[in-house]
């Protein structure tokens, strides 16, 4: 551990550690650009100047390693001319432009010209003008304002996985661009509007819409993806302009998915409910809100009284609070009735008596990085989990192998050690086959399982599997969301836990909604809801939620009565006979459980719009309108307190992945088409739907298509890029036909979508023909 | 004559008609002088501060005082919830009745007076300490700190200040040897050299200085104090209730310029033997003494409460005293005419 | 002794007292300094800052850039902006206050503008007649500046070499 002297003062830091650790430490700051605590050291901006004793030259502190009696000043005459000499440099091409630029305040470049910089300038040529690059809907560029610092060149080579800018030419000719004119189509994309020290990369959604400095800044969480992102949104006329993210080592590290990012603008939304409405007919009239509560708590109250309890069912967002998913089962019970669901794309609820608590990821999110082994089952994973993605890749580079199970090999920036790709109904067969390799290469599983595996044949994919999966420490088994939804889901369930079992591995669930184990926790399951007589949805957009879109809308057509509580218009207007307008999570207070069973709690970062008012309130008063005792809560926390008694530790106590005692019946795969019907990343909720930034973005351009291999187009006679007719029970629909040869024969990948919302279940037979 | 015609026509009631009349014919110009005194207030501070003043109404702004009096009489009064009533719309009648009163027994020419009594002095004194009622009255009826504390502050330094001025005035009556304010000015007939200005000059700065503070006019307006308390006793009046405390100030600047004029500037005589004596001379100098109020209050900053109580117990009174002796013990000797 | 004797005569003889007055006596007679408003009218500095104008470049384009260092510098906050990407893609507002109830005339507004967009003219005879008269909006403030340009570019070009 060498000892060295910074500034006149002494520290003894780790071996291999650069100054600028060394300084971090001791809390001196040397101004910088391309260094970056997560990325690679790139020393190549040269704000990092100190000086060292005996060096004849200044050294670049991010890349200079401590040695042992180092004697360094940062701030010395000769430090403090290289470092102006730097700026000078770095500001003779830089334009003047920061009172149009959106970087504007919160520069580095800027704060750090006020401390280094000059006051006028000696440089009188021309300055360099680079042209526009076109990055898609994400990220607008001013590549003049451009210093070469190149962290968005390491972020995309080493978070994101995928080196989608680099840098061409040299010396002044130097330019940042994306590859053959491409857009960057990463899903963690938006990181590099942070990592950019200047204005070159800037939000688009965002752009002149305000300035850093009169936003206020209120913490929150991100409701999708059930990571649980910290998120700081950044408010101004009680309105939320952009969202960024908030520091958590143990959750997102800096960074946020795209879809964390920029789904905010969905709370602006034109499409926002802002005024309770009840219908007339064919027409809504906009009502107080206590005649909209009372016409539908009296019309849910026939309902239970002609029909009893049970005729009324809810259907509930997982991406809604703890709080309001306690307060939906709370009144649903109250009112007799069991038919109560948060896990709307899940058909396999025989699971449920097998398991003994709430599924969740099975270790701290953190713990992902340092995985040796990993099985990944089912899992559309970057678009699932931009973030796990990104940590499953880190620890790929320190030689974690990743083996993969699923129906679409899709490309995971990393590298991945064995893969077994087939059609879902071969699921069950696959990881049979990867348990009973197990089985044979000695290790022990469960009796119930092993017993019935006689049947399964072996294939090399499977024994690669389990061989990666029999050695090396620190393994896991992970389910992702299309696993969870498959229509087998219990049965994979039980051979992943017996597989992890069999090699030492720890089973996880991928939660696919910020809240699914919030949702388990509260108890908000029950009977699956089919046909009852009266309906309550709160935060559901069932055509596309629920499993079933087609089906489930005919559900609510044919029921007598429907309360919708939304945020938004859309096609609840069609079904609903009264919506009631709620906040949505950033004019709200609750808190969310996150995959990893970490209660996060948030405050409201504005008002709510118009008439809409947090839904854990409406869920109260309409307690108190059916007379219901125990609605008398009198804040967010008093229901938070009842829904989580023990709050986070009640929480873990509660969280146990176990399953036993799954009979195996599908081991053997179906013939034909079949449907992979995955949330594509950007329709996951109400919020995300309405980000018009994420719906331009390619990812979900490419998720309204209908894609399978070149040997199935070839055989039906059909050709890519035209339209194709896709058929699914009575149902169809017209999609354009996209080729990926990723795909194994026999899969059709069909998302869930506004295209497709009223198609079939999400897996399960398919057919194509040309239109 | 006419007079005779119209007193044998209404016989008994003749009296009360004729007195009214009088009365009319003083008080009118009175009022009218009011008005006009503080237009020339106006003009001439604001002369002395380097500017016109009112200018714009009329021509030279002559209509200023009858806008001003429109508005004020067009103004609600309002009586604050706190406040008696009855009191409260006593106080300025209190003010400005004595300030009227004390006219009756002012000559303005030989034989030209209302009540021509002997005891005409004592008169005035007892008339004009009157008006400090109103002020104490209109302070705490009013039921506000500010005007209770400029009551306050205006009934202590009327008690000071009485003091002082009755000893100057008792240096009068010692000279004249009489209480009749017409025998008093014509004890002084013989030319400038002969009023009174000069043998009891003191009593007369004395009867100046006092008279000022009298009148709560600048230096000694604590009273009103608008740096301090706002605007003191009348802070809560408005409309018509603050104009006739208003009106009561001037008029009452008024009567003490007049008093000054009479008792030691000797009245309507002309200021040289041989030139013809006249209520001509009686106004010019009753101008006169006013332009000097005006002087003052455009020239000295207004005194400290503390030291208007020293000024008046500590040195005015002392010296009024020394003088009244010095004058007492003259005119035991042969050159008692110099106080004559 | 002799200063204390001084003192005594000085103050027995009211001596300041009558300097004082023959000081205000002397500018009785001075010359008034008045001047008399709607006839007559105070020189005016190019500098003067009355109400407030958008500019425009010669090609009808309006010069601000929605920075907001004016809102930002306002200490009355009496500038509201509001901005967006306008569809040529330039940096515009589509909000532009100034609330003349609460601005001060600071003039800080001027100073903080890169573009010369927001200017103090020389009008200081303006009124509003009920509630929100005074609330100048964007239209409002291009339309002062428009109708006053020659002005307002002269009195920039003559305030120039100062800064």
């Amino acid at each position: 551990m060498p000892n060295i002297e910074i500034d006149g003062q002494t520290i003894e830091v780790a071996q291999g550690a650069t100054l600028m650790d060394a300084a971090h430490q001791l809390g001196i700051f040397i101004p910088h650009f391309c260094y970056h605590k997560k990325l690679s050291i790139a020393a190549n901006c040269r704000m990092c100047l100190v000086e060292v004793e005996k060096a004849p030259k200044p050294l670049p502190a991010c890349a200079t390693p401590v040695t042992e009696g180092m004697k360094v000043r940062t701030h010395s005459a000769k430090a403090v001319e290289a470092q102006k000499g730097v700026m000078e440099l770095l500001l003779i091409n830089h334009p003047l432009d920061c009172p149009i630029c959106d970087q504007g305040g919160e520069c580095q470049l800027q704060d750090l010209a006020v401390g280094y910089g000059g006051s006028a300038s000696r440089y009188a040529e021309p300055k360099r003008v680079v042209k526009e690059k076109d990055l898609g809907p994400l990220v607008a560029t001013d590549m003049t304002r451009c210093i070469h610092c190149s962290r968005c060149v390491r972020f995309g080579q080493e978070i994101a996985g995928r080196m989608e800018l680099g840098m061409i030419h040299r010396g002044e000719h130097t330019e940042v661009m994306p590859f053959l004119e491409q857009q960057v189509t990463s899903e963690l994309s938006g990181n590099v509007i942070d990592l950019c020290p200047v204005g070159a990369l800037t939000s688009k959604p965002f752009r002149y819409s305000a300035r850093s400095w009169e936003l206020g800044r209120r913490k929150s969480i991100s409701p999708h993806d059930g990571l649980g992102s910290n998120l700081l949104l950044h408010v101004k006329d009680n309105k939320v302009f952009r969202a960024v993210p908030r520091e958590n080592e143990a959750i997102n590290e800096c960074w946020l998915a795209d879809r964390d990012r920029y789904a905010y603008e969905a709370l602006n939304s034109s499409e926002r409910l802002t005024q309770p409405m009840v219908r007339d007919g064919d027409k809504w009239i906009e009502v107080d809100w206590q005649k909209a509560l009372t016409q539908a708590a009296g019309a849910l109250r026939v309902l239970r009284e002609t029909h009893g309890g049970n005729a009324l069912a809810a259907l509930a967002s997982p991406h809604q609070t703890v709080e309001e998913l306690h307060l939906v089962q709370k009144l649903m019970r109250a009112l007799g009735s069991e038919q109560i669901e948060h896990r709307l794309a899940q058909t396999d609820f025989s699971g449920d008596t097998k398991r003994k608590g709430a599924t969740w990821l099975g270790m701290p999110v953190a713990e992902l990085n340092q995985l040796q082994r990993v099985l990944l089952v089912g899992a559309t994973l970057r678009k699932e989990q931009p973030l796990i993605a990104q940590r499953l890749r880190q620890a790929t580079k320190w030689g974690a192998q990743l083996n993969v199970v699923h129906a679409a090999d899709d490309e995971l920036n990393c590298r991945v050690a064995n893969k077994l790709i087939a059609k879902p109904t071969a699921w069950v067969n696959a990881l049979a086959q990867i348990a009973k390799a197990l089985l044979e290469a000695g290790a022990s599983l469960p009796a119930e399982v092993a017993g019935q595996l006689n049947n399964v044949t072996v294939s090399d994919a499977a024994r690669a599997i389990a061989a990666s999966l029999q050695d090396g420490e620190r393994k896991a088994v992970l389910l992702g969301a299309v696993a969870q939804n498959h229509p087998a889901s219990a049965q994979l369930q039980q051979l992943a836990a017996a597989i992890a079992e069999a090699s030492g591995a720890k089973l996880g669930f991928l939660s696919p909604s910020a809240n699914s184990v919030g949702a388990q926790i509260v108890n908000a399951q029950g009977a699956p809801a089919n046909d009852a007589k009266g309906y309550l949805l709160l935060g559901v957009e069932p055509e596309l939620d629920v499993h079933d879109g087609g089906q489930a809308i005919k559900a609510l057509d044919q029921a007598e009565f429907v309360v919708a509580l939304s945020a938004f218009k859309g096609r609840v207007m069609d079904y609903a006979d009264v919506v009631l307008p709620i906040a949505p999570f950033s004019e709200t207070a609750g808190s969310f459980i996150n995959m990893e069973g970490r209660l996060q709690a948030f405050n409201p970062a504005v008002k709510p719009q118009g008439e809409a008012r947090p839904a854990w309130k409406v869920l109260r008063v309409l307690g108190n309108q059916f007379g219901l005792a125990g609605f008398e809560h009198d804040s967010v926390e008093a229901v938070r307190a009842e829904a989580l008694p023990q709050g986070e530790a009640g929480v873990a106590a509660r969280l146990d992945n176990s399953i036993a005692g799954v009979a195996l019946q599908s081991l053997a795969a179906q013939a034909g088409l079949e449907r992979l019907g995955e949330t594509p990343i950007y329709q996951l909720d109400p919020l995300t739907r309405r980000a018009p930034a994420l719906q331009r973005t390619q990812d979900a351009l490419d998720a309204a298509c209908a894609w399978t291999n070149g040997g199935v187009i070839e055989r039906l006679g059909l050709a890519a890029g035209n339209n194709v007719r896709v058929r699914q029970g009575g149902a169809e629909a017209v999609l354009r036909l996209c080729r990926d040869d990723r795909l194994p024969d026999d899969v059709v990948r069909v998302a869930v979508g506004p295209l497709t919302a009223h198609l079939g279940a999400r897996f399960g037979g398919i057919s194509l023909e040309a239109v | 004559m006419t007079l005779d015609y119209f007193a044998n026509l209404l016989g008994p009631v003749w009296l009360p008609v004729w007195t009214l009349a009088k009365i009319v014919a003083i008080v009118a110009p009175l009022l009218l002088g009011v008005a006009y005194l503080t237009y020339a207030e106006r003009r001439i501070i604001g002369y002395m501060q380097v500017r016109l003043g009112c200018n714009r109404v009329g021509p030279w702004g002559l209509l200023q005082p009858i806008a001003d009096g429109l508005k004020l009489m067009f103004k609600e009064i309002v009586i604050p919830s706190g406040a008696n009533k009855g009191l409260f719309i006593l106080a300025p009648v209190l003010a400005m009745a004595p300030a009227l009163a004390a006219w009756a027994v002012i000559p303005f020419a030989d034989g030209l007076v209302l009540a021509d009594i002997d005891a005409g002095l004592l008169y005035v004194m007892a008339i004009t300490s009157m008006g400090v009622y109103g002020v104490v009255l209109a302070g705490w009826a009013s039921n506000s700190k500010y005007a209770f504390l400029g009551s306050m502050r205006s009934a202590a330094q009327i008690v000071s200040y009485e003091i002082a001025m009755g000893f100057a005035l008792v240096g009068v009556l010692m000279s004249a040897q009489s209480l009749n304010l017409t025998d008093i000015v014509q004890a002084q007939a013989g030319g400038f050299w002969h009023w009174y200005w000069l043998p009891l000059f003191p009593m007369f700065i004395v009867y100046l200085v006092s008279g000022t503070a009298e009148l709560n006019r600048a230096p000694f307006d604590v009273a009103e104090g608008e740096s301090e308390i706002v605007a003191g006793f009348h802070v809560e009046y408005s409309g018509m209730a603050f104009a006739i405390f208003f009106l009561a100030e001037y008029a009452n600047m008024i009567l003490v310029a007049t008093l000054t004029s009479t008792l030691f500037l000797g009245g309507w005589l002309s200021p040289i033997p041989g030139v013809p004596d006249g209520i001509v001379w009686l106004l010019a100098k009753i101008s006169f003494v006013l332009f000097l109020f005006l002087w003052f209050r455009a020239t000295f900053p207004r005194y400290r409460y503390d030291q208007i109580m020293r000024l008046g117990w500590k040195v005015f009174i002392p010296v009024t005293l020394v003088w009244l002796l010095v004058e007492g013990a003259v005119m035991q000797t042969p050159w008692s005419y110099l106080f004559h | 002794m002799i200063s204390r004797i001084k003192h005594f005569f000085d103050t027995f003889l009211l001596t300041e007292l009558v300097r004082g007055m023959a000081l205000t006596g002397r500018y009785f007679y001075a010359r008034k300094i008045t001047i008399e408003y709607p006839e007559e009218r105070a020189p005016q500095s190019p500098r003067f800052r009355g109400l407030h104008a958008q500019r425009r470049y010669p090609n009808g384009e309006e010069r601000c850039i929605a920075c907001k260092l004016c809102e930002a510098v306002c200490p009355a906050l009496a500038i509201q902006i509001e901005s967006e990407q306008r569809e040529d893609g330039s940096r515009r507002t589509t909000r532009y206050d100034i609330d003349l109830t609460k601005c001060i005339f600071c003039g800080f507004c001027e100073e903080a503008c890169p573009v010369d967009a927001i200017v103090e003219t020389r009008i200081y005879e303006y009124h509003g007649e009920q509630r929100g008269d005074l609330y100048y909006t964007k239209d409002m403030l291009l339309a002062v500046g428009d109708k006053h340009e020659a002005q307002i570019a002269q009195d920039k070009a003559a305030d120039a070499p100062y800064r």
